[in-house]
């Protein structure tokens, strides 16, 4: 199922809901990717907030999206990894070193908006 | 239930989860179990392009939990120590799912040859 | 340009796919019933019921006998059940079953329905779904199995003497009749055993998370501030409830800092201090920082001893410290890695 992806401004807000296979995350890896470019974003939010699990697949498409945004000129930030989400993939070893996390969406905004103040793209 | 395509890992991480509510865990390791058979499934998939898992409950004198097996008749692992030991990756980049799996399942037993497919037997119980 | 262009209520967020926490197949649980659900919880399945039965050794041969014992039972339910009840009144434990007029008569009810049941001839899922509500009114009454075990006794000892009764001429038939109604009052016994059994294990299970929950605090100091002492040495389990501690209350507090304080962990190995390690990095994945205060030089040598890497953590000396780094994150929100520019006001 297609991941609707929102446009605020300079900032893209894509939220994925419900289960994902392993096709829809990589069709919302190349929406976004292609989004970025068309709209000349600054700033891109993954909300992750209805998954209940991050496999490996998963959490390397995020790292992809980061990536190939901070590529694009624009800073990605990864919001809403549930409790049990994240101690599971620390359990398994899955990392998102590299990637910038918020809490929800609202935190995810404020870090943007203060990482685009400050002209910087940060690499964590 | 077969896996096939990546629909099936989807499928199969749901079932785990609804039956590891079943059997009573809390939401925590309902989602291990959940990412436990999605990294599994996952390799079925990728190493031998089609397979199937079983997932069960089972009881034992003082303790219940839940199994998982996962059977493929794919090429198999050549080099089982290699594969199991923690960073390893053949390139297909999933280098994460076994050990890491191993190391959140309260038993874990993979067997397999070069040729013969594998199969993957794992356990968790209930504290 | 400002960024926000729309504010983003809480409103919002649930619209945009907050999760309902906890249950998935909520909709399900809502038509199953108790019964249903502890049918599958232990897993009573056809196959599991078979066996049940051959345990007994019931066969096809044992339908025909108890349905001669039909008629006879169903009229003389009533001073069976009686039976049943007054050898409760009887005892001090069965109390509580007894005190509440509303259970006691669901009770009665159950039970009546139960002796019609056994000479049903109908011994299915239905019939094991009946069995298990029974059995939780009785774990929830705190009904002991020893004292189910002797009100069950009465009310089979009267339903022998009835039988008995009526098969005077044929007292070889009327024994065997009976024998056969007893195995599947044995099989109802079993049920009702492994049910009170099973519910005990839950109750157990609840309580020791609660007292879990409780020595494993998670404080809130400030606004978006967590605390959290680690008291005591740690092992395995308890080091895994500190985490989930953590981050539950990491969502619930919307914190953005927490400050770990280790000062009273005496001895730490391996296992715990990646619990810990992996408690830092999944916060992290919450969008939180931790601050670790009160490491021992010892504590902190046995990390590096285990390969810990200690730059991967934040550490301050003491408690005082780390809060005031806390607050210093939270009071200034400066960009940590860039050299002190002053956050830009006004248009981007």
């Amino acid at each position: 199922m297609p991941v609707p992806i929102l446009k605020q401004g300079e900032v893209l807000i894509a939220s994925i809901q419900g289960a994902l296979s392993d096709q829809d995350l990589v069709r919302v890896r190349d929406d976004v990717a292609d989004q970025i470019g068309r709209f000349r974003s600054r700033g891109v939010i993954i909300d992750v907030t209805a998954l209940d699990v991050l496999d490996s697949f998963a959490t390397r498409t995020l790292r992809t999206i980061a990536y190939t945004a901070r590529l694009r000129g624009a800073q990605a930030i990864v919001v809403g990894i549930q409790p049990d989400v994240a101690l599971s993939m620390v359990q398994l070893g899955l990392s998102l070193d590299g990637v910038t996390t918020a809490l929800d969406l609202e935190e995810g905004l404020a870090e943007l908006d203060r990482l685009m103040k400050s002209g910087v793209s940060r690499v964590r | 239930m077969a896996i096939e395509r990546d629909l099936d890992i989807v499928t199969a991480r749901q079932t785990g989860r609804e039956l590891a509510a079943t059997c009573g865990f809390s939401r925590t390791d309902q989602t291990i179990i959940a990412l436990a058979i999605s990294e599994i499934a996952r390799n079925i998939i990728a190493y031998a392009t089609r397979g199937y898992m079983m997932l069960g409950r089972v009881y034992e004198p003082g303790r219940r939990g839940i199994i998982i097996i996962a059977r493929d008749d794919g090429p198999g692992i050549a080099d089982l120590e290699l594969a199991m030991r923690d960073g390893y990756s053949t390139g297909h980049s999933l280098g994460v799912g076994l050990p890491g799996t191993r190391r959140v399942m309260d038993e874990f037993e993979i067997v397999s040859a070069t040729g013969a497919g594998t199969t993957v037997t794992m356990k968790k119980w209930l504290r | 340009m400002r960024v926000r262009e729309l504010e983003i209520g809480r409103a919002a967020r649930h619209r945009l796919g907050w999760r309902t926490s906890g249950r998935t197949d909520m909709t399900m649980q809502i038509t199953r019933s108790a019964p249903q659900i502890l049918m599958q919880e232990m897993g009573l399945n056809d196959a599991a019921i078979e066996q049940r039965k051959k345990l007994v050794g019931f066969e096809p041969g044992d339908l025909a006998r108890i349905a001669t014992l039909r008629d006879l039972i169903t009229q003389h339910a009533e001073s069976h059940v009686a039976a049943f009840f007054s050898h409760l009144s009887g005892v001090e434990e069965a109390r509580p079953l007894l005190a509440s007029r509303a259970i006691l008569d669901r009770a009665r009810q159950l039970k009546r329905q139960h002796l019609l049941a056994m000479v049903g001839g109908d011994y299915g899922s239905r019939y094991v779904e009946e069995r298990l509500e029974i059995g939780l009114l009785y774990a929830k009454a705190g009904l002991e199995a020893r004292v189910f075990l002797g009100a069950f006794h009465a009310l089979l000892k009267q339903v022998g003497v009835t039988v008995m009764k009526q098969s005077e001429g044929q007292p070889v038939e009327g024994f065997e009749n009976f024998m056969s109604l007893k195995k599947i009052a044995f099989f109802d016994i079993a049920l009702i055993v492994d049910i009170l059994v099973f519910e005990r294990e839950r109750l157990i299970r609840q309580q020791q998370e609660a007292i879990r929950e409780l020595s494993t605090p998670v404080l809130q100091i400030r606004e978006r501030l967590l605390l959290l002492p680690i008291i005591g040495i740690i092992d395995t389990y308890r080091a895994r409830m500190v985490t989930d501690s953590l981050l539950h209350a990491i969502r619930a507090n919307r914190a953005k800092v927490v400050v770990m304080d280790v000062t009273g962990v005496v001895t730490i190995d391996s296992k715990v201090a990646n619990h810990l390690l992996q408690t830092v990095t999944a916060a992290g994945l919450m969008g939180a920082v931790v601050i670790v205060t009160g490491l021992s030089s010892d504590v902190a040598q046995s990390l590096v001893a285990l390969g810990i890497e200690l730059s991967k953590l934040n550490t301050i000396g003491d408690l005082q410290g780390g809060v005031e780094e806390a607050e210093r994150i939270l009071g200034y929100r400066v960009t940590r890695s860039d050299a002190g520019a002053a956050p830009a006001s006004g248009a981007v």
